[in-house]
C-alpha cells in the first residue's frame, strides 16, 4: 500500500452540550485515491471532514497530513498546510462580490502570488473547468453546476495534494451531479490529487470512490473497498444505506418477487464489469 | 437672512460630515472587533466581546442631550472649547460611534458563514478574512449603514443650539421658534429635509450599484 497522505487517529469531537459528533474515528487515506465517507445526516460526516483540515479542532485524537501532525503546527504552518488541502462545499461558498476569475484568484492572493501570475493561473483553471467565457461574470449569474465548477477551480488553484468534498453534489440535479463527478475523476487522474468525498448519496460513492468508510452515530462502522462494502455489508448502517437507496430498494423488491437473491445479481454485474 | 442660512448650512455639513467620518472610523473598528471576538467568530475572546458589548449598550442608552452636556469637560479637553461646530463634533462622535459599531456589526454578520469557512479552508488568516472577505462581501450593506449613520448624525447636530454649536438646527430653534420667525424655521427645515433625501438616495443608489449579487 502507498503512504497515507491523510491519517486520522482516534478522532473524537464533542460539542459544548456534551454530544459526541465523532467518537474514536481512525483511518488512512492513501495518496492518489478517491476515498468516500457515507452516512445518514447527523452521523458526523461534516464534523469529520472539518477535522481533517482543522476547521474544527478535534477534542481528542490526531490528524496527520503527509506525516505531520496538524495539532503540533503553528498557526502559520497550519494555514500553509490548508493551502495544500482544497475544499469544496454543498453551497459552493463563492465570494458573491467578486467575478468568477477573481474568485479563482482568491486562494492565490492568500498564498501570496503576484496579481498578474495569479490571473494567468486562474484563467488556465477556468479553461480546465470549461468556464473561460464566464471569467468576468459574477457568481449570482451562474447555475449551481457552474458555481460548483468555479469552486473546484478555486479549490485546486494552489495545486493542492488533497481535495475535500463536503456534500459537493447534494444541491445539484442528477445530470449536473454526473458532470461534477466526472470533473472530479478527471482532476484525480490528471493531477493525482487525492480526493475525499463526504456524501449521503450511494450513487456518488459508487461512481467515484475506490474505498469507502460508513459512518453511523459518530463512529466509522465499516471501511473497505466500495464493491466489497456494498455487496457484503457487515454493519447494520451499511445495510440500511443500501436498502433506503431508491433504486436499490426497487431492485430488491423486483428480485424478491422473482425469487432471486441480491448477492447473485451483484456477483454477475461485477463479474461482467 | 440668506447669508445666515448659508453659513448655518455650511456649519451643519461640516459638523455632520466631519463627525460621520470620525465616528465611522471608530465604529467600524469596534464593529469588526465585536464580530471577530464573538462566540463562533474568527477569533473568539468572550471577555473582550462582553465588555465591549456592554460599553456600547451603555453609551447607546444615554440620551444625546444628556451626553452632550455630561461630556462638556471632555470636549474642552479635546478641542479646547465647548462652543461652536468643532466642539460639537466631539459629542457627536462619542454618541454615534456605538450606534455605528452596531450597524457595522449587523452588516458583517450578514456575510454567509460558509464563505468565511471556505476562506479559512484555503489558509486565510483572520486578518485576511476581515479585509478580503468580510468587508468586501458586506460592502453594499455597509454603505447603506453609512447613509443611515450620516442622517442620524445630521439630526443629532440639530441639537447643537443648546450649547452654542450653531448650524441649521440652531437657526431653526433660535430664530424660528424663540423669535417666531416661521419663515426661517420653514426654510431651514426644508433644507434639512432635502439633505436627508439626498443622503438616503445617494447611499441606496451606491449600494445597489456596487452590489454584484444584483447583476
Amino acid at each position: 500500500m502507498p503512504d497515507a497522505i491523510i491519517r486520522a487517529q482516534g478522532l473524537t469531537k464533542s460539542f459544548d452540550k456534551g454530544d459526541l459528533a465523532l467518537e474514536d474515528v481512525s483511518f488512512d487515506i492513501y495518496s492518489g485515491e478517491i476515498f468516500g465517507v457515507i452516512g445518514k445526516s447527523g452521523a458526523g460526516k461534516s464534523t469529520l471532514v472539518r477535522c481533517l483540515n482543522f476547521l474544527e479542532r478535534p477534542s481528542a485524537g490526531e490528524v496527520y497530513f503527509q506525516g505531520e501532525a496538524l495539532s503540533g503546527m503553528s498557526r502559520k504552518k497550519l494555514y500553509q498546510a490548508r493551502q495544500s488541502i482544497g475544499m469544496i462545499f454543498q453551497q459552493f461558498n463563492l465570494l458573491m462580490q467578486r467575478t468568477v476569475l477573481d474568485n479563482v484568484c482568491f486562494p492565490l492572493e492568500i498564498a501570496g502570488w503576484k496579481r498578474e501570475t495569479a490571473k494567468k493561473r486562474a484563467a488556465e483553471l477556468l479553461e480546465l473547468v470549461k468556464l473561460s467565457e464566464k471569467a468576468g461574470t459574477y457568481p449570482a449569474k451562474l447555475s449551481g453546476g457552474q458555481r460548483q465548477r468555479v469552486a473546484i477551480a478555486r479549490a485546486v488553484a494552489c495545486g493542492p495534494k488533497a481535495l475535500l468534498c463536503d456534500e459537493a453534489t447534494s444541491a445539484l440535479d442528477p445530470e449536473t451531479t454526473r458532470d461534477i463527478l466526472s470533473l472530479l475523476r478527471d482532476i484525480n487522474l490528471r493531477f493525482g490529487i487525492t480526493i475525499v468525498v463526504i456524501t449521503h448519496e450511494m450513487q456518488v460513492i459508487e461512481n467515484l470512490c475506490g474505498r469507502v468508510a460508513v459512518m453511523d452515530a459518530a463512529r466509522v462502522v465499516e471501511i473497505g473497498g466500495v464493491r466489497e462494502v456494498f455487496s457484503r455489508p457487515k454493519s447494520e448502517a451499511a445495510r440500511a444505506l443500501i436498502n433506503t437507496d431508491g433504486e436499490a430498494a426497487a431492485l430488491l423488491r423486483f428480485l424478491g418477487k422473482n425469487g432471486v437473491s441480491i448477492e447473485e445479481v451483484l456477483g454477475h454485474v461485477w463479474h461482467d464489469n | 437672512m440668506f447669508g445666515m442660512i448659508i453659513k448655518g448650512l455650511w456649519e451643519t455639513l461640516y459638523m455632520t460630515l466631519f463627525s460621520t467620518f470620525l465616528a465611522y472610523l471608530f465604529g467600524m473598528l469596534i464593529g469588526i472587533v465585536l464580530v471577530v471576538t464573538d462566540k463562533g467568530g474568527l477569533f473568539p475572546v468572550a471577555a473582550l466581546n462582553k465588555t465591549l458589548g456592554l460599553i456600547v449598550n451603555l453609551a447607546r442608552s444615554v440620551p444625546f442631550l444628556i451626553l452632550l452636556i455630561a461630556i462638556l469637560p471632555f470636549t474642552r479637553l479635546v478641542v479646547g472649547t465647548t462652543i461652536g461646530p468643532t466642539a460639537m463634533v466631539v459629542p457627536l462622535v462619542v454618541a454615534s460611534t456605538p450606534f455605528i459599531a452596531r450597524l457595522v456589526e449587523s452588516s458583517l454578520k450578514e456575510v454567509d458563514s460558509g464563505v468565511i469557512e471556505a476562506a479559512s479552508s484555503m489558509g486565510a488568516s483572520p486578518l485576511q478574512i476581515i479585509y478580503k472577505v468580510l468587508l468586501p462581501e458586506a460592502r453594499p450593506s455597509l454603505i447603506l449603514g453609512a447613509a443611515i449613520s450620516t442622517i442620524t448624525i445630521l439630526s443629532y447636530s440639530a441639537m447643537a443650539g443648546i450649547v452654542g454649536g450653531r448650524g441649521l438646527g440652531d437657526l431653526a430653534i433660535r430664530y424660528g421658534y424663540y423669535r417666531y420667525q416661521s419663515d426661517i424655521m420653514l426654510i431651514t427645515v426644508a433644507i434639512l429635509v432635502i439633505i436627508v433625501q439626498i443622503l438616503q438616495e445617494v447611499g441606496a443608489r451606491l449600494a445597489r450599484f456596487l452590489d454584484k449579487r444584483l447583476k
